[in-house]
């Protein structure tokens, strides 16, 4: 077996591994594009307080913020396929896992992003919405005109920390199996060649990175969306 | 397969036993990280130098590492190196008397001391340097002004904040099943391998985790309540 870690087989792990960070993003991209647009809605039907409603967002936001994700995960994983098969009568245990992994993660950044958006909205002085509506917008147009746009500055700080957050967390993927991202990956070429070590360090070098590089990002754009400061 | 009632309270009650070793781990986790935390986020506040550039290096570069990689790196090096280290001690006990969950704790104290500092130092920074300056005009030392002038005031501050980091130490305990430390999910799960009734099993893991984080996070806000009090009664 030789030695325990090796610095060669270290650099020659990191061709293997870099292809599979296309799975990584994906799940981040879609799951953040995805769950900002369910985030905003669940954020204003919470402010709307429709009666039966709000409690039930009220569950929803609690459940996925006080159980871990990957048993939230599991239950998609397990769960989904026996709903829909029980409500349309359609069968998707055929589905790729990654899909599941997916709306996992979509309906976790639903609540946790909700959560965010509702007190950035509430944070829009009324006064916002009331010129709106005195030249003649509807509510809608007012929200995405007005309301929305203000909300986006507010937000960058804690969006990006939870960006960082989705991108750690697609570390759990591989425990429910059939999922290839970086850390998948490494499993596999840890059991295949007997050399896991160097193979987990490369993730936690790419994760270490790519988290530094993308808090920077965010400082950044904080830092131009500073208008008042100039 | 559908959904069983019966599997499902098998698996209830399977999470339930399983239930103080979640609450341990939480517990002493939390404690100790907030202890390395606060210390941390102290020595950065007051820019000791040398150790508070380490350590603002080493809390930003750690802050990257998701827990789960940590875990499984730590498991492999204490899985392979174990044995040397332990003749070098002169430790006679092999491993497999050594329980793994010490590994659970280094990890899961190591990332939360980490991100505990963050909450802690962004409530320091809130605290005015006039207060500082107050304790220093009447006397007091610097490590007096800390203790009765500053970090009375930073408790308030930083509550909110730690509430939302223990609710994560809950979930990062969770991890800990992957290198093999039985705890709510795999209490939950040991009676599925049997009737293959996983989703029964994942569910009762959700319920028992979310009235635990229920019931300490109702618990903490509390604590938040008692702590502002002295505000309310100047205003």
């Amino acid at each position: 077996m030789g030695k325990y870690f090796d610095f060669e087989r270290f650099i020659d792990t990191i061709p293997k591994i870099i292809p599979q960070l296309s799975v990584t993003f994906s799940i981040v991209l879609v799951s953040m594009i995805v769950g900002t647009v369910l985030a905003i809605a669940v954020a204003v039907l919470r402010i709307q307080r429709i009666p039966v409603l709000h409690q039930i967002l009220g569950i929803y936001i609690s459940f996925m913020r006080g159980t871990p994700l990957l048993v939230q995960m599991m239950v998609v994983y397990y769960g989904l396929p026996l709903l829909v098969q029980g409500l349309f009568g359609i069968n998707i245990n055929t589905w790729s896992t990654i899909i599941f992994v997916d709306i996992a993660f979509i309906l976790n950044e639903g609540a946790f992003l909700g959560e965010i958006f509702r007190s950035a909205i509430l944070s829009i002085p009324p006064i916002q919405s009331e010129a709106g509506y005195s030249i003649g917008m509807t509510r809608l147009q007012t929200f995405t005109r007005i309301v929305l746009p203000q909300t986006i500055r507010i937000i960058i700080p804690s969006y990006g920390v939870d960006l960082i957050g989705v991108f750690q967390n697609t570390s759990l993927v591989f425990t429910i199996g059939g999922v290839l991202d970086i850390m998948g990956k490494a499993k596999t070429l840890g059991t295949a060649t007997g050399h896991a070590l160097e193979a987990y360090l490369v993730v936690a070098l790419i994760f270490i990175i790519l988290s530094l590089i993308l808090r920077f990002l965010f400082f950044l754009i904080n830092q131009k969306l500073q208008y008042e400061r100039r | 397969m559908s959904f069983s009632s019966e599997n499902f309270f098998d698996s209830l009650q399977g999470a339930i036993a399983y239930l103080p070793v979640t609450f341990k781990l939480t517990i002493y986790t939390f404690v100790i990280s907030l202890f390395i935390g606060g210390t941390i986020a102290i020595i950065r506040n007051y820019k000791v130098p040398m150790i508070s550039q380490f350590l603002a290096w080493f809390v930003t570069i750690y802050n990257g590492l998701p827990l789960m990689v940590a875990l499984v790196i730590y498991n492999l090096l204490f899985m392979t190196n174990y044995d040397n280290v332990a003749r070098f001690f002169h430790i006679s006990k092999t491993i497999s008397e050594i329980n793994p969950v010490i590994v659970g704790y280094f990890s899961l104290i190591l990332s939360s001391s980490c991100s505990y500092s963050e909450t802690i130092r962004g409530a320091l920074q809130s605290i005015e340097q006039v207060q500082y300056e107050a304790g220093y005009a009447i006397g007091l030392s610097k490590l007096q002004t800390l203790y009765r002038i500053i970090l009375p005031q930073l408790v308030p501050v930083a509550i909110p904040g730690l509430i939302n980091n223990l609710v994560g130490t809950i979930k990062g305990t969770n991890l800990v099943s992957a290198i093999g430390i039985l705890e709510i999910m795999g209490g939950a799960l040991t009676p599925c391998a049997l009737s293959y009734s996983y989703l029964e099993g994942y569910l009762a893991a959700a319920l028992v985790y979310w009235l635990f984080s229920f019931v300490l996070e109702t618990l903490a806000k509390q604590i938040e309540v008692r702590s502002t009090k002295f505000r309310r009664q100047i205003v």
